[in-house]
């Protein structure tokens, strides 16, 4: 039988040596729990017995009302014609039945996100315009060639780009949001793919939402298996060192069953083309559908005029 | 193209393959599968099992020898032929050790309908199919589920039932009962039974000797050195002890009786009777 070292028995302690604090790792597990949370709500297991109407028009109409109305989002100057595509958006989400635990992460989101994004904007030392609020006074003068700002100050003028801008990301993000909310991703990358996105682009979109998941599962259990070794809080510079190396660990994961999954298709008579069980087919509704996008994006650009 | 029950489906003459800037994983490989056999490729991990089932399924090709599937070379071209490629691919179904990587698709229902797509049936026999084989294996709630949600029992099933749909005449199968729960194993050794007795040749690759008696009627035995050591019946392979060793397929245990320290072969399939010198026979 192996004899084994005396250290190793119960309740053994390697003589000197200093009490490590305990170790709290927060940081990382949040995020990869946050991270989690967030793919769970992304890969929905099925429709419900709720499924609105929208759901059932054809991916492409879908696809195709929905990218128009975001390129007219983002020709709009008008604070009242971006508020009116938002509510309207938000309206059919509600209609079609988007959950709110969807909803509501991007409207909370998107929003604050783009603001923080936009604070310089609202600078008069940005975008000009007379002064709401003077944050502070500099005593002027010149570095070099230009001439610094008497005055550092919110401006009406700022306010409200920033203020388009969020309301434009916001209105954006809620259209993509209710075109993924009720399309199938595989009807989806169907859709794609006949409106001719190229093949390859398709299967990388297809391969990252299914596996997604397992390389996060991959991921949490590196974590997990490092916390379960843990002894000692290492600090957040060590941590995010760790981090770094477990994406080098995660990656040569990733590789390794991207060869499997290429194995797997190709043993099942893939060669190349992704072909769709029950392909879409344009039916009445669907060209209403694409008719109803194409006047309310016309109304929004004329109402958008009018008001300039 | 699938051959009556008997004839030779896949010949391997002396295959040598290996991976890129690695030792051969397989060295001088020769055997046949017949129609309607159910064969066990064993060997310690490493041995080459899983390769030899790629070669098997015309997904890697040998460095020197040759793999031919009803007298037909396995080789690229070949399988990009039609209508040997499509329909080689219909009849071999290959179910891989990992469920994650064999399930790419975003819904059970378009799992099951990849293969048969991809053979360009029509919708209605491909919705057919897949209802009759969820049917089969008894997973029809599973229909609209993601496969990342299912238990690794559900994954294998759907797996399984991924290649069932197409109706194959041969199953390979990479450690098919790995990481499974008892019911889980039981289920699936039940249906792959079930398989075997509808004509279907049946070539698993395992080192988990307790799945013999299920699994095989036929043993190939792969050494650490990449090699054949032993082709036969699971009953003859199985008593061989010696054999069993050398290829770290059993391993010597030693354990304790009062003060006593005993050692012996050890294998988890086939009990061994022996007597301690304080008089006792037991089994282990």
């Amino acid at each position: 039988m192996t004899a084994l070292p005396e250290w190793l028995r119960p309740g053994a302690r390697p003589s000197g040596g200093v009490s490590p604090r305990p170790a709290a790792h927060r940081l990382l597990r949040r995020t990869l729990g946050a991270m989690g949370r967030s793919l769970a709500l992304l890969v929905r297991e099925d429709d419900g017995p709720n499924a609105g109407a929208l759901r059932a028009a054809d991916p492409r109409a879908k696809l195709l009302a929905a990218v128009g109305l975001i390129v007219v989002a983002t020709f709009l100057r008008g604070m009242l014609p971006l508020a009116v595509c938002l509510g309207l958006t938000l309206a059919l989400s509600v209609a079609a039945r988007v959950p709110g635990r969807r909803l509501l992460p991007v409207l909370i989101a998107v929003p604050l996100a783009s603001a923080a994004l936009m604070l310089p904007a609202t600078l008069n030392v940005v975008s000009g315009g007379s002064p709401l609020l003077v944050l502070w006074r500099t005593a002027g003068g010149a570095l070099g060639p230009w001439r610094l700002p008497e005055i550092v100050a919110i401006t009406g003028d700022g306010l409200l780009v920033a203020g388009r801008m969020v309301l434009r990301t916001t209105a954006c993000a809620a259209l993509a949001l209710l075109l993924a909310a009720t399309t199938r991703p595989q009807q989806l990358l169907g859709g794609l793919r006949s409106l001719g996105v190229p093949q390859a682009f398709v299967m990388v979109l297809a391969m990252a939402e299914r596996y997604l998941a397992v390389l996060l599962r991959s991921a949490q259990e590196l974590h997990l298996a490092r916390l379960a070794r843990s002894v000692a809080a290492i600090g957040v510079r060590r941590e995010e060192a760790w981090a770094a190396a477990g994406v080098g660990a995660v990656f040569r994961r990733t590789r390794a069953l991207a060869d499997e999954v290429t194995l797997a298709m190709v043993s099942r008579g893939f060669t190349g083309e992704v072909r769709l069980l029950r392909p879409a087919r344009w039916q009445r509704k669907d060209w209403l559908l694409m008719a109803v996008a194409a006047a309310v994006g016309a109304a929004l650009l004329i109402l958008d005029r009018r008001l300039a | 193209m699938s051959g009556p029950s008997g004839e030779t489906v896949f010949a391997v003459e002396g295959v040598r393959f290996a991976y890129p800037g690695q030792p051969p994983c397989l060295d001088g490989v020769s055997f046949e599968v017949r129609g309607g056999e159910r064969l066990a490729l064993v060997g310690a991990n490493g041995s080459g099992k899983s390769t030899l089932l790629h070669l098997l399924d015309g997904l890697y090709f040998p460095g020197e020898g040759r793999v031919a599937y009803l007298g037909r070379p396995l080789t690229e071209d070949a399988l990009e032929e039609t209508p040997f490629g499509p329909r080689f691919r219909q009849e071999v179904g290959f179910l891989f050790q990992s469920s994650d990587a064999q399930l790419f698709c975003p819904m059970v229902e378009d799992e099951l309908a990849f293969g048969p797509l991809q053979m360009g049936w029509t919708q209605d026999e491909v919705l057919r199919r897949i209802e009759d084989t969820l049917a089969l294996l008894e997973i029809s709630r599973l229909r609209g589920r993601s496969p990342a949600g299912l238990s690794a029992g559900e994954k294998k099933r759907v797996a399984l039932a991924s290649l069932l749909v197409l109706s194959p005449s041969v199953l390979l199968l990479d450690e098919p009962t790995a990481g499974l729960d008892p019911r889980s194993q039981s289920l699936l050794l039940e249906i792959l039974e079930a398989l075997h007795a509808r004509g279907l040749t049946l070539v698993t690759a395992t080192h988990d000797l307790t799945l013999l008696p299920h699994l095989a009627d036929r043993v190939i035995v792969l050494s650490e050195e990449h090699r054949l050591v032993a082709d036969g019946a699971p009953e003859r392979v199985l008593a061989d002890t010696d054999l069993l060793l050398a290829v770290n397929l059993i391993h010597a245990h030693s354990h304790r009786h009062g003060r006593l320290v005993h050692s012996h072969p050890h294998q988890h399939v086939v009990a061994h009777e022996h007597v301690h010198d304080h008089g006792h026979t037991h089994e282990d």
